[in-house]
């Protein structure tokens, strides 16, 4: 199962233009800001990419919890606020449940779980709950629908991890050819050539794109 | 192979029967159900002694002295035995002789319930949907088959549920499940020795839905589909999540050490050109996201818009000014020429002053 070419390019748009917002080629910030700053609005554009799901809400409030808030303000826009806004009605529902699952296990004790049955039970309970800690928004979730959101969730970062292999490849291919022209020729010109190297790594990326879709 | 339509009305089932045999009776009925569409199983039921046996003693008594409707009903399969011919009196006796083949290889009818030859004749039911209704005076069972043949049974209304008109409807969603929308109605059959209230039914529908999903997810994640067992195929899966996130940050860590400076103006204007028709070629295949197409296309379009710079004037980010960034941005927009990307631009009501906001919408509804 593959992402569509169309979310492939609204994300590679959108990561762009999350790289120009941030200045990102900025020499003044240290390798793990421009890291930082990259991961956030690859992020923040692979769940702009996808659409409304509940792993996407999840992220998006994940990453306004943390710092960068103009950062995020910048890129979504109006978006914003509706985005970021909390969904209580979910929380309520993961608060009832726990307070439930304590209160029974107080009334009724500890019960051995001699059976194999249980035993397997309580085995996919915790991988279940390690999973619900890894997609983005899982906490609030059953079963079902968090099996769901790690399909949707996990194309989506194969295809994240898809096109970031390809910018790289892309920018490092321009880069060599800007070094290697640079040695060769000098002045004005140069700037051209890597202009339009860089247009054509990136006409190569696109290529590649429709291929693989 | 018992001649088609010779329907020997026999007595009730009587004890002890030859399972290999009637395996074979019934396989051969459904092979054959499932060459020919068309085939009328009913009549082959009537024609294989066990359909008959699977009859009480009483009602197969009844059917012997009133041979009954004669006729076969207009379409296939129905509950009661419908005998293609007459009964003759011979076709009785011999039927009767034969009454040790009793019955049901399905196994549910233990001594008094004998199944219904509907049971029978269900696997053809899933090839031509049956249109009679139930004749009232049978009850129906909850219908219990052998696993095997859980695979051909159609999903059937038990009895508190609604008529047969459903089956074919409903069997796709009782099975497979992968569909997101829900029906009203899951019409499953309970399997052998399962109970049949509504709970545990709704609990086993539950679980199927669970397990498609993680059939599913067994494909998509490499290396998962020989493994057996929920908990190791939920292992897998939160490894190679796990695996994919620290991809992401290294390719990103990687992204951040490899370039200083990079020309994102005359990128964004190649990119836009380029996946704008590429957006629109998947867009058109796509139809039922029209709307999101548009928002991308436009969005592409605008950001094309946005960030070209008149084409001789070429734009540089560069790393000793980073302020400029924003403000370049901006002046780029106010400074810019009127030209025409694609078509699509032209759906743009282009305003460079509130080309933030356009873009946004745009999002908007894409989201």
């Amino acid at each position: 199962m593959r992402a569509s070419s169309r979310f492939k390019s609204v994300f590679l748009e959108q990561m762009l233009m999350g790289f120009q917002l941030s200045g990102f080629p900025c020499r003044t910030m240290s390798l793990p800001a421009r890291m930082h700053a990259i991961k956030l609005s690859a992020d923040v554009a692979m769940a702009v990419a996808r659409g409304s799901r509940r792993w996407t809400h999840g992220l998006i409030a994940h990453l306004s919890k943390k710092e960068d808030k103009s950062f995020l303000k910048c890129i979504l826009g109006k978006q914003y606020e509706r985005l970021t806004m909390p969904c209580y009605s979910s929380w309520k529902i993961q608060r009832c449940k726990t307070i439930l699952r304590r209160s029974f296990r107080e009334r009724f004790g500890k019960q051995k779980p001699a059976q194999a049955c249980t035993l397997a039970r309580s085995l996919v309970k915790t991988r279940a709950q390690v999973l619900k800690r890894l997609v983005p928004g899982g906490k609030a979730m059953d079963g079902y629908s968090l099996l769901d959101e790690t399909m949707d969730y996990v194309v989506c970062l194969q295809a994240q991890v898809d096109l970031m292999r390809h910018l790289l490849g892309a920018f490092e291919a321009s880069k060599l050819r800007a070094q290697t022209k640079g040695t060769s020729s000098q002045g004005r010109k140069s700037i051209k050539d890597e202009t339009d190297g860089n247009k054509k790594d990136l006409i190569e990326l696109c290529m590649h794109l429709s291929d693989n879709a | 192979m018992e001649p088609r339509g010779s329907s020997g009305v026999g007595s009730g089932n009587s004890g002890t029967y030859t399972p290999e045999i009637a395996e074979s009776l019934r396989f051969e009925e459904e092979i054959q159900s499932l060459i020919d569409p068309s085939f009328d199983a009913s009549s082959a039921a009537g024609g294989s002694f066990t359909a008959l046996l699977g009859l009480p003693a009483n009602q197969a008594v009844e059917l012997l002295h009133h041979p009954g409707p004669g006729e076969p009903p207009a379409s296939a399969a129905t509950d009661t035995l419908r005998l293609p011919f007459g009964c003759s009196s011979t076709f009785v006796e011999r039927a009767a002789r034969f009454s040790v083949f009793a019955t049901d290889d399905s196994p549910a009818s233990s001594s008094g319930g004998g199944l219904s030859p509907g049971l029978k004749a269900e696997p053809p039911d899933s090839d031509s949907p049956p249109t009679l209704p139930a004749p009232a005076g049978k009850p129906r069972r909850p219908s219990k088959r052998k696993e095997c043949e859980k695979s051909k049974a159609k999903a059937v209304a038990k009895k508190s549920k609604s008529a047969e008109e459903n089956t074919s409807a409903a069997k796709p969603a009782a099975e497979e499940n992968t569909s997101g929308d829900k029906l009203p109605y899951v019409h499953v059959r309970a399997r052998r020795g399962q109970a049949t209230d509504s709970h545990s039914l709704a609990e086993r529908a539950r679980r199927e839905k669970i397990n498609a999903r993680m059939k599913l997810l067994q494909e998509l994640v490499p290396g998962c589909s020989k493994i057996t067992g929920t908990a190791l195929v939920l292992d897998e899966i939160i490894n190679h999540v796990q695996s994919l996130q620290r991809q992401v940050e290294f390719l990103s860590m990687k992204l951040a050490a490899v370039n200083p400076r990079i020309d994102f103006s005359g990128l964004d204007h190649i990119l836009s050109a380029e996946c704008g028709p590429l957006a629109v070629a998947s867009g058109c295949g796509g139809g039922a996201s029209d709307p999101a197409m548009w928002a991308s296309d436009t969005a592409a379009s605008t950001g094309g818009i946005r960030r070209m710079p008149a084409p001789p004037q070429i734009w540089h980010l560069d790393v000793v000014h980073p302020q400029q960034s924003s403000t370049v941005w901006e002046n780029n927009g106010v400074a810019h020429p009127h030209f025409l990307l694609s078509p699509a631009t032209s759906l743009v009501g282009y305003d460079p002053a509130s080309s933030v906001p356009l873009n946004s919408n745009r999002l908007k509804t894409e989201l």
